[in-house]
């Protein structure tokens, strides 16, 4: 059976998973970390970097180093969103040829799903470095509230990484997965989801036969674990400041030191109640010396640092179960997902709030990526009954009058489904009427995303309100939106099918696979000269190691010169191969030196 | 030290018959205050890349053509042992003797101790060498294998090369010299021809901060840069090797270094290669490879 991987791609941490002899278990990347940052960078000397790699300098190549790409992912240019991250932004956010969203990095334009697939290309690197065979398949999650374009290019993005998205879940639905795994439960659960740069709370049903309903959703998207970090950053340039008169913001170097600490203290006051952030040499004074850094800080200070910013998540609870019209008492279980629920300041309040101590049952960084894997592993196999009922993320309709926004399918409405609204004429004698489509939740239409327009002519000429006509909207399994406008007194109808779009065409997704392709096929290929240079250069350096003792001991006779000279030879030509980054020249010599390596350790150790 | 007691001095080692190539086996025959200030004043701040500057060129002798210069022209100080004992025949100029200072750091001393040792070699080297060109030597020689044993009583070969490398890398001095360069490209290919490629480069750049088109500039700055990335990088090894630090954490905050290579050290987590900081650094790679060529030197890092 053919594997297919489970991704959790965040907005600062991307984790995957597969399902291995029924159990799901998340594959750690080469580091040895079960999550992977969702950071894409572009050193100086034009090297891509991925992950950790390219966390740890963020903040010195602030400029080339692109996070939280999810945030723009399938959004239009003029969006307020947009516009938002390009005032918070390092990297540069310019417009795309389709009024989408590209980032430069180092003069070269990307496209956000671009920068996405190179996260999902480095996901897709570590399950196949596991596995040890290519993966082709992927189940990857969204956010509950993407709408249509965004999920449309979150599937671009894993098509330029080389992956075939055979399913995007929603995040807290893959949650719910991951808790409701072979447990037979039927109960209303909130995932209360605070990530490093979102925090979001999603209700859910989870019903008979493993049926998983999203009823309400909501979060904040410039709400994370880098505000926390960002407290504490402003904690200790503050102290900093007090004590030298010294600003260590003004040095991106120091700064990118106090982010790393300022991180690790956070992860620290959750298993320890007081630990030291040490960074000597942070800064050099006008005096031409180093200063050094050195504060403790407690959890408490932390809670008091953050305790708005948990305040703010609380609010945003209270709203959703407000607007879902379902009481604290009406949720039996609170699941913790995110790496700042480990946070025990966090748990309390959450406790406090639903009334309820959260399960602990779900890890918070894993269970999104382990609930994916296993939805995935469920649409492979047939004998899984696993049923997953997929709902629009955002209510759809049409523009009335007014510019007001009348909805035909609500928010949450699981899919496939169908519906149909009458409407009249607005003008005496109106032969046409502009049908405009739209998703979104508010009551004027110019609030939310339009997915596309289509005009109905040859109406009767009648006074206004007296020409019916009937809007049928009608979403199918697949996720794809229909909308027919039709005459009831004519007959006369007319259709549209809204794709949804990344804001890509065709061709430039295309040439974003060959480029990612290629990329790949360079990356290996460094891959296979580093292993082959490192066994080379180490079995090199043995064999110069015993070229003393071995020279001593045939020094007395001819015998054995030309087994010296030989062995010279191969390291030469070895060490060339190397310089000439002749990655098959120096494979070709590895046997070589291996053979001689050998022979010389065994005549050192005859003699000895 | 007065002149007279360097006569007889000097008049005591010709009656020896001992040549100025010799060791010293006690007190250096000069002022060794005077040397001190000299190997100070030629180390620029920490910060900057090592240089061999106009203040630490050692190709100029003290003789009547330097003494009685205009206004505001700043003499160089003496760079070399050799250029010391030329100067001690006849009185030193006014201005000179107008910056001595008193040294009571020990650190001075020994750093002008560890000078006046390898000084002693000078002659058989070039007449332009300068103390980078000297530096460099020794740390070529010491790295090459074991070196002959230490010139100086106490001091090891490690001590001796720490010593000169400080007295071009060091920090905490003020640069208090200069000497007006009437043809700095002429300099620059001079330099570069010596294989002083530090002070080529400084050159070079210099030049480029005046005119950012001056392709010679250009190409000697590209080519120094090559040259000088190579040298640290042969002396580095592998860029796959894992650099790990030795020294423990608790004396850490007592090294001396600035928050440059505070933050390259900051990088080295046991794990990640050479290439790998060098990636992570966000400096260009010659400051880079310096800083961590340097902590090396310092027997802070290791590179596995």
């Amino acid at each position: 059976m053919e594997k297919v991987i489970g991704i959790d791609l965040g907005t600062t941490n991307s984790c995957v998973a597969i399902v291995e002899n029924g159990v799901p278990t998340v594959i750690p990347n080469r580091g040895g970390y079960k999550t992977t940052p969702s950071m894409v960078a572009v050193t100086e000397a034009g090297k891509r970097l991925v992950g950790h790699i390219a966390k740890r300098q963020a903040i010195t190549n602030a400029e080339n180093t692109v996070y939280a790409a999810k945030r723009l992912i399938g959004r239009k240019w003029d969006s307020p969103q947009v516009k938002n991250a390009i005032a918070t932004s390092s990297y540069r956010i310019v417009r795309g040829p389709h009024a989408d969203v590209r980032i430069v990095l180092r003069d070269k334009e990307y496209s956000v799903s671009e920068v996405s697939a190179m996260v999902l290309q480095e996901m897709k690197l570590i399950a196949e470095d596991y596995l040890g065979k290519s993966v082709g398949k992927a189940v990857v999650t969204v956010p509950a509230y993407f709408n249509d374009n965004q999920r449309q290019a979150t599937k671009d993005a894993g098509e330029i990484a080389g992956l075939d998205v055979i399913r995007i879940i929603n995040e807290p639905t893959a949650a719910a997965l991951s808790y409701g795994f072979g447990k037979n439960v039927e109960r209303t659960i909130a995932v209360y989801d605070f990530g490093g740069g979102t925090f979001d709370i999603s209700i859910l049903e989870i019903g008979s036969s493993g049926v998983f309903k999203v009823i309400a959703t909501a979060g904040d998207t410039f709400l994370g674990g880098e505000d926390v970090d960002a407290r504490i950053i402003d904690w200790l340039v503050q102290g900093f400041k007090d004590e030298h008169s010294i600003d260590l913001r003004q040095d991106r170097m120091a700064l990118q030191r106090l982010k790393d600490a300022a991180e690790k203290a956070k992860c620290e006051l959750s298993s320890v109640r007081e630990t030291e952030v040490n960074l000597p040499f942070i800064i050099s004074s006008g005096r031409n010396e180093a200063l050094h850094l050195q504060r403790s800080i407690d959890r408490e200070t932390l809670d008091d640092l953050s305790s708005d910013l948990v305040e703010r998540t609380i609010d945003i609870c209270r709203q959703t179960l407000s607007d879902a019209r379902l009481r604290k008492e009406d949720v039996a279980e609170v699941l913790l997902v995110g790496g700042m629920t480990r946070m025990p300041k966090i748990q309390l309040t959450v406790a406090e709030f639903f009334e309820r101590e959260p399960c602990k049952g779900v890890h918070p960084d894993e269970s999104v990526a382990l609930g994916a894997a296993i939805q995935g592993s469920a649409l492979v196999d047939d004998k899984q009954e696993m049923v997953l009922l997929d709902v629009t993320p955002h209510a759809l309709g049409i523009m009335t009058q007014g510019g007001n926004f009348e909805e035909l399918i609500p928010q949450n409405t699981t899919v496939p489904t169908q519906r149909a609204k009458i409407f009249t004429t607005s003008r005496d004698n109106q032969t046409a009427v502009k049908i405009v489509v739209m998703q979104g939740e508010s009551e004027r239409a110019q609030d939310n995303e339009l997915l596309g327009e289509f005009i109905l002519t040859g109406l009767k000429r009648a006074t206004k309100g007296s020409v019916e006509i009937e809007v049928t909207f009608e979403i199918n399994a697949d996720g794809i939106v229909s909308v027919h406008a039709k005459d009831l007194e004519t007959g006369k109808e007319q259709s549209i099918e809204v794709t949804a779009s990344s804001g890509l065409t065709r061709e430039e997704i295309t040439n974003m696979m060959e480029g990612a392709r290629d990329y790949m096929v360079e990356r290996r290929s460094t891959e296979e000269f580093e292993a082959a240079r490192q066994e080379a250069e180490r079995v090199s350096a043995e064999i110069e190691r015993l070229f003393p003792q071995v020279e001593q001991i045939v020094a007395s006779s001819d015998f054995g010169r030309d087994a010296i000279e030989k062995a010279r030879g191969i390291v030469a030509k070895t060490r060339a191969a190397i310089s000439r980054r002749d990655a098959a020249a120096v494979k070709a010599e590895l046997d070589g030196l291996a053979r001689t390596h050998r022979m010389f350790k065994g005549v050192v150790a005859k003699t000895h | 030290m007065t002149d007279e007691r360097q006569k007889k001095r000097a008049a005591s080692r010709e009656r020896q018959g001992a040549s100025k190539n010799d060791r010293p086996t006690e007190s250096p025959p000069f002022d060794l205050q005077a040397l001190a200030r000299a190997t100070a004043f030629s180390r620029p701040p920490h910060d900057d890349p090592p240089r061999t500057g106009a203040s630490c060129v050692g190709n100029q002798t003290p003789d009547a053509s330097t003494r009685g210069k205009p206004e505001g022209v700043r003499e160089a100080p003496p760079s070399s042992i050799a250029e010391l004992e030329g100067g001690s025949g006849g009185p030193r100029s006014s201005m000179a003797r107008d910056r001595e200072i008193t040294l009571t750091d020990e650190v001075e001393l020994e750093r002008a101790r560890v000078a006046s040792a390898l000084g002693r070699e000078a002659p058989r080297m070039p007449a332009t060498t300068s103390v980078l060109t000297m530096a460099n030597a020794a740390a070529r020689g010491a790295s090459e294998g074991p070196a002959a044993s230490s010139p100086v009583g106490k001091l090891t070969q490690a001590d001796v090369k720490t010593g000169v490398l400080g007295a071009v890398h060091g920090s905490g001095a003020p640069e208090i010299t200069q000497r007006v360069i009437d043809d700095p490209a002429a300099e620059m290919h001079e330099r570069f021809s010596l294989g002083d490629y530090t002070g080529a480069l400084e050159l070079a750049e210099l030049i480029l901060a005046d005119d950012a088109k001056n392709l010679e500039a250009a190409e000697c700055s590209e080519n120094c840069r090559t040259v000088l990335e190579n040298m640290y990088s042969a002396r580095l090894g592998p860029a796959g090797g894992v650099p790990i630090v030795v020294v423990p954490n608790a004396h850490m905050r007592w090294l001396s270094m600035d928050h440059r290579a505070g933050f390259v050290l900051s990088l080295i987590d046991g794990k990640s290669t050479l290439d790998t900081i060098l990636d992570l650094s966000g400096m260009p790679r010659l400051d880079a490879l310096h800083i961590l060529h340097d902590l090396v030197q310092q027997k802070v890092v290791a590179v596995k």
